[in-house]
């Protein structure tokens, strides 16, 4: 019987830290999800998402890690807690039995595993993936999942996620692709991936016609919109004029001279 | 490509257990009332009944499709359940987090107290002091085997499930990723192909990411210029809709009939073959041309209703323009499909096409209106002012009226002439009648500011012009007939103005702008009266001319001096002093003309109080019996001693 | 009248693709427009402009009382404007031309045609932009009136204006509702040492023509003209629309006011 060593102490301290970043997040989702109607935006919806598995994440790592040191701290009530007044709350922190929920949620994963284990004999549902993989021994699966997530990503990594041509349509040649699709202005194949998403957007309102028709705020009729100049300045290099305005305009006010005043 | 994934990622056949709600209930009830001892067993029971009627899971895997299904109220509802389901998962995990967080905030908090505090609930910091957790190290006894399976086989069974899911995700992304792209592909050929046609395709007002085609007419009034735009809608696997909005509008077309004391005898083509309906491009033209007709029959009945004073009466869905007392042209806005060859109708292919030459000409006329705005439009505009310049109404009817009414009046000119010309002839007296046609409809001046097609309509809405001239028996006699139309500029309707060349009686001269039919058939009449009266007595000079010295008798004829020319009557004395007495009567019908002798002969004999006896009578009508002609006559009247 | 304009500055390379743009916008074909334009100032005092017969029946009652008022109190510029054609300038470079219409044996008489007597003419006066009060818009008092044809520095001579430099102003009309849509640029006559000190008789060849923007950049001008500018409310109507345009080619073109002092016709 002797007190946690600072080892365990500063384990336990990790644990409360991350448990503080875990609830802080879960914190914030409930909020973002209580002030909008009906959800937040997708985005923010997902990066809170993965904001919160990403410090799931960090704990488990951290509890496994440490999975030695915190198992032989056994916790139990000092004389100063309010044992009478409060034995719920007792009984709440110093809980080991899981969620009933959470005692389902292991249960489902064994079952998973044990169909596994018994093979595809009860197979009826997905005839489709019907003995897919169904007799894979776990040495197999093990291997198997070695494989899987290097080969995946190298998978990705031959795709361009971005841009405006595919890796085969820019192997076949981006004017040819852009003839056949009766494309006036052939876009720009950045070939890189650094886009800038903003860049990006413009490009697509750019294929659309220079006007378009819009009904007026009034009611009277039509209006045109125009589309934004795919950056003219930047990009063809044009010159910007060089005698300011102002002066055109006195010029042609008083024929005072540009640059004579 | 989703083939070659199907193997790798799918190790494993999940048979689906039903997930049972039960400990998701009972955790429920403890977040919401602390304790299930206040729940009743049949409540629980029916719950539970309740919750597997309904799989959960079969739910889950459906909800893309359903989605489709629903409408969007049921759609709504099953967002804000879902919602409520992740809010409910999200505070359960927020508790559970914050259970463990008190735990180990409490047992941290008897050695680190500062830090340890801030990361309690302010309930537990009101219900327990810090420091009230111990903390003893023991040495636990190792897990036994089977524990260590457990987990191993728990994690194991959840990998496998979650990789399960994950590649189910791809796939099923990869195939809606695959129908979107052919689906795209499709909508955009079809937008292509309709941009290729000619169509004005552009982004739709304010709906930026959706495209439109533009087929109404720019020119057009702002309320049917603004509804020539109908969205291009990606509808089923990628085939394009038109979508024209709320109410799609039923294929119409303005339809001209003619009536004839009530009967109708004519009406124009509206049924147009109904050409490959399912086209895209069809659909467009069929918009757009119910667009059109809706604007012609709009502005037709609008111009309309300013013709009150000229007999056009309108109801609601109909136009009546009189055209003559008998003719009418009814114009009404009917659907493409109906049957337009009611009952009782006398139809005839010649008023046919009249009808289709007035709907012809009301669109030629509605088109030329829709430039006129162009040209107004591109000017420089006037100074802005409170007055707003009104749009005048488009001159579509009142051209057609105009020139059916012009048209009417040279018909009736023409029989009219014609009647006259065959009294003449048969009484023998020659004549040479000319008449021309729309003589305002010639040639176009050249212009470089009005295109050619302008300038033709141009002359439509001009005052109709035509004009019919005659030579007369009298040598330098003729008349002329003007007839004049107008079909904007007042007076409207038709007037005649008549000149006549008559050097016997130089100071004759007809009333101009004569409106009514009877007084010019009256003038006319009257001129060719005269013209016969003067030529009988120039007859006379011209005999006496031919026979030898002026002012003798010589072949002992009379000779008729012209009297009463107003009254047609010539008077001739002859060497007895006997005064004798010749009246001409020219109708549309006959010429008479009759020889009197007079009792006195003093030289003002009252022609009528004077009258004695009727000497010679003669009547010529076009058709009877051929007759001596009426030189024949005058011949004989004028022997001396008849 | 008043007038409401609004500016932009339009590089050269810019300009072919605004002029598809405002086609599209105002669905209409550009108007291309030539014009002469004559800068006078006044040496003295003017009588009242508007006691010469018939050259002020374009100017409003109400302006009337405010221009003579004005041109008392007083000196000003003022433009005038007459209306010209390609056609006129002087055709001295056959051979380079790549007119078929214009064959080799053109020589230099019958290269012109302009005829100097017959140019019309028209009054084009401009007051000071007002200050402050629409300082987001350019609004400024205007009158117009109709001159005779062809020499025009004797009557202008009549009124106290002297003739101070003339240019030409090249550029495509567009109408846009109640805005007159005006892409322009000014043309200097080729120099020859001394500036005349009167209006051309002879316009040059249309080659020789020389941008005073040199980098061939253009001006963008936006005007909507009002009957009565003390109707506040037509005013407000003006300067909507006007801003609606702006709005419409804001990712085009950014349509300013002027700088008052730019457009100051007072004569000092």
């Amino acid at each position: 019987m002797t007190t946690p060593t600072p080892d365990q102490i500063k384990s336990l301290e990790q644990s409360r830290q991350r448990l503080v970043q875990l609830t802080h997040s879960l914190g914030s989702l409930i909020t973002s999800l209580n002030q909008s109607d009906p959800l937040p935006s997708w985005p923010s919806l997902q990066s809170q998402a993965s904001i919160i598995s990403s410090n799931l994440l960090t704990l488990s790592t951290h509890l496994s890690e440490n999975h030695a040191l915190l198992r032989g701290i056994s916790a139990y009530p000092a004389p100063e807690f309010p044992t009478k007044t409060h034995a719920n709350t007792l009984e709440q922190l110093l809980r080991t039995k899981l969620d009933p929920r959470v005692e389902d949620w292991v249960s489902r994963g064994r079952r998973a595993d044990e169909n596994l284990v018994t093979g595809a004999t009860t197979g009826t549902t997905a005839g489709m993936t019907a003995g897919a993989g169904g007799g894979l021994s776990e040495g197999d699966l093990a291997a198997l999942w070695e494989w899987a997530p290097v080969e995946a990503n190298s998978e990705a990594r031959r795709r361009n996620w971005g841009g405006n041509f595919t890796l085969e349509e820019r192997e076949r040649g981006v004017q040819s692709v852009a003839a056949e699709l009766g494309l006036r202005r052939v876009l720009e194949d950045e070939g890189s991936e650094e886009e800038d998403e903003e860049e990006e957007e413009e490009e697509e309102e750019d294929e659309m016609e220079v006007v378009g028709v819009r009904k007026s705020v009034s009611g009277t009729g039509f209006e045109f919109d125009i589309a934004a100049a795919p950056g003219v300045a930047a990009q063809e290099g044009g010159v910007a004029p060089v005698v300011p305005l102002d002066e055109i305009l006195r010029y042609m006010t008083t024929g005072v001279p540009p640059g004579q005043r | 490509m989703a083939e070659s994934f199907k193997l790798p990622l799918r190790p494993i056949i999940e048979k689906r257990d039903r997930p049972d709600s039960l400990p998701r209930d009972i955790a429920q009830i403890n977040a919401q009332w602390g304790s299930f001892r206040e729940l009743s067993e049949a409540g629980l029971r029916e719950k539970i009944e309740a919750d597997k009627r309904k799989d959960q899971w079969a739910e889950e895997d459906e909800a893309d499709t359903r989605a489709a299904e629903l409408d969007d109220s049921d759609r709504k509802e099953q967002l804000y359940k879902r919602r409520a389901e992740i809010i409910q998962y999200a505070l359960q995990a927020h508790m559970e987090a914050s259970f463990a967080l008190d735990f180990v905030s409490l047992l941290l908090s008897k050695h680190n107290p500062r830090q340890a505090e801030t990361s309690m609930s302010p309930f537990l910091k009101t219900a327990a002091p810090l420091g009230s957790l111990n903390a003893d190290v023991v040495n636990p006894p190792p897990r036994p085997d089977s524990a260590l399976r457990d987990i191993k086989s728990v994690s194991r069974g959840w990998r496998l499930q979650s990789f399960n899911n994950a590649a189910n995700k791809l796939l099923n992304a990869g195939s809606r990723l695959d129908t979107e792209v052919a689906a795209e592909t499709g909508y955009w050929n079809e937008v292509l192909a309709v941009k290729e046609k000619g169509w004005k395709v552009c982004r739709l007002p304010r709906e930026g990411q959706a495209l439109g085609v533009q087929y109404g007419f720019l020119e057009a009034t702002p309320i049917f210029r603004d509804r020539g735009l109908a969205a291009l809608r990606r509808g089923e696997e990628g085939r394009l809709v038109l979508d024209k909005g709320l109410i799609p509008r039923k294929a119409q077309g303005v339809r001209v009939r003619v009536k004839c004391r009530d009967r109708i005898i004519g009406c124009s083509e509206v049924c147009r073959p109904a050409q490959d309906a399912e086209t895209i491009e069809s659909r467009i033209l069929q918009a757009r041309d119910t667009l059109f007709e809706e604007e012609l029959f709009h502005e037709v009945m609008r111009e309309a209703r300013i013709l009150g004073s000229q007999g056009v009466t309108t109801r609601q869905n109909l136009v009546c323009v009189p055209v003559s007392e008998e003719q009418e042209i009814l114009l009404d806005l009917v659907d493409w499909d109906q049957d337009h060859a009611s009952a009782g109708t006398a139809i005839s292919s010649e008023h046919n096409a009249l009808a289709d030459a007035i709907s012809h000409s009301i669109r030629i006329l509605l088109t030329y209106a829709h430039r006129q705005n162009l040209r107004r439009r591109t000017q420089y505009p006037p100074p802005l002012a409170p007055k707003r310049r009104p749009v005048p109404e488009y001159q579509i009817l009142r051209p057609i009226m105009a020139y059916l009414q012009h048209k009417s009046h040279i018909q009736w000119l023409e029989t009219f002439i014609g009647d006259l010309r065959r009294v003449l002839e048969s009484a023998g007296i020659g004549c040479d009648f000319k008449a021309t046609d729309f003589s305002s409809i010639g040639v176009l001046p050249p212009s470089h500011v009005v295109s050619k097609v302008e300038a033709l309509v141009g002359v439509f809405l001009a005052p109709f012009e035509s004009t019919f001239s005659g030579t007369l028996t009298t040598p330098q006699s003729s008349f002329q007939v003007r007839i004049r139309t107008s079909p904007v500029v007042p007076p409207f309707g038709t007037f005649y103005d008549i000149s006549a060349h008559l050097p016997q009686f130089p100071d004759v001269q007809p009333p101009s702008r004569i409106g009514l039919q009877e007084e010019v058939a009256e003038a006319v009449t009257h001129f060719v009266m005269l013209d016969i009266a003067s030529s009988i007595s120039l007859r006379n000079t011209q005999s006496r001319d031919a026979s030898g010295g002026p002012g003798q008798q010589a072949t002992g004829q009379l000779a008729w001096e012209v009297a009463y020319p107003h009254h047609g009557e010539l008077l001739a004395v002859d060497s007895g002093g006997q005064s004798k007495k010749m009246k001409v009567n020219l109708s549309r019908e006959e010429l008479t003309v009759e020889t009197y002798s007079l009792i006195r002969a003093d030289g003002f004999p009252n022609p009528v109080a004077a009258r004695s006896s009727t000497l010679l009578t003669q009547t010529w009508k076009p058709g009877s019996e051929p007759q001596p002609s009426l030189a024949d006559f005058v011949t004989r009247a004028s022997q001396a001693s008849a | 009248m008043h007038e409401l304009v609004l500016f932009a500055s339009v590089p050269s390379h810019q300009h072919h693709e605004l002029l598809q743009q405002l086609a599209g916008l105002t669905a209409m074909q550009p108007r291309h427009r030539l014009e002469r334009r004559l800068i006078f100032k006044a040496y003295r005092r003017p009588g009242l402009i508007n006691t010469r017969g018939g050259t002020g029946r374009d100017v409003q009652g109400a302006d009337i009382v405010r221009l003579n008022k004005m041109l008392n109190g007083g000196m000003f510029y003022t433009q005038v404007i007459g209306p010209i054609s390609e056609a006129d300038f002087h055709n001295t470079k056959p051979s380079s031309s790549a007119d078929p219409d214009h064959p080799m044996s053109h020589d230099e008489a019958a290269g012109n045609s302009y005829d100097y007597d017959s140019q019309p003419w028209k009054l084009e006066f401009r007051d000071i932009p007002e200050a402050g009060t629409r300082s987001t818009i350019t609004a400024r008092l205007t009158a117009s009136a109709t001159l005779p044809r062809g020499d025009i520095v004797t009557p202008m001579d009549a009124w106290g204006y002297s003739f101070v430099t003339e240019y030409v102003v090249e550029g495509d009309v567009f109408i846009h509702n109640d805005i007159v849509i005006f892409l322009h640029r000014v043309l200097q006559y080729p120099s020859h040492g001394q500036e005349p000190h009167e209006p051309r008789r002879q316009l040059p060849s249309f080659r020789d023509m020389s941008p005073l923007e040199r980098t061939g950049g253009y001006i963008l001008q936006a005007a909507i003209t009002v009957q009565d500018g003390s109707n506040q409310e037509l005013m407000r109507t003006a300067s909507q629309h006007l801003f609606g345009l702006r709005e419409q080619l804001k990712s085009v073109v950014r349509l300013e006011h002027a700088d008052r002092l730019s457009l100051d016709t007072r004569a000092k």
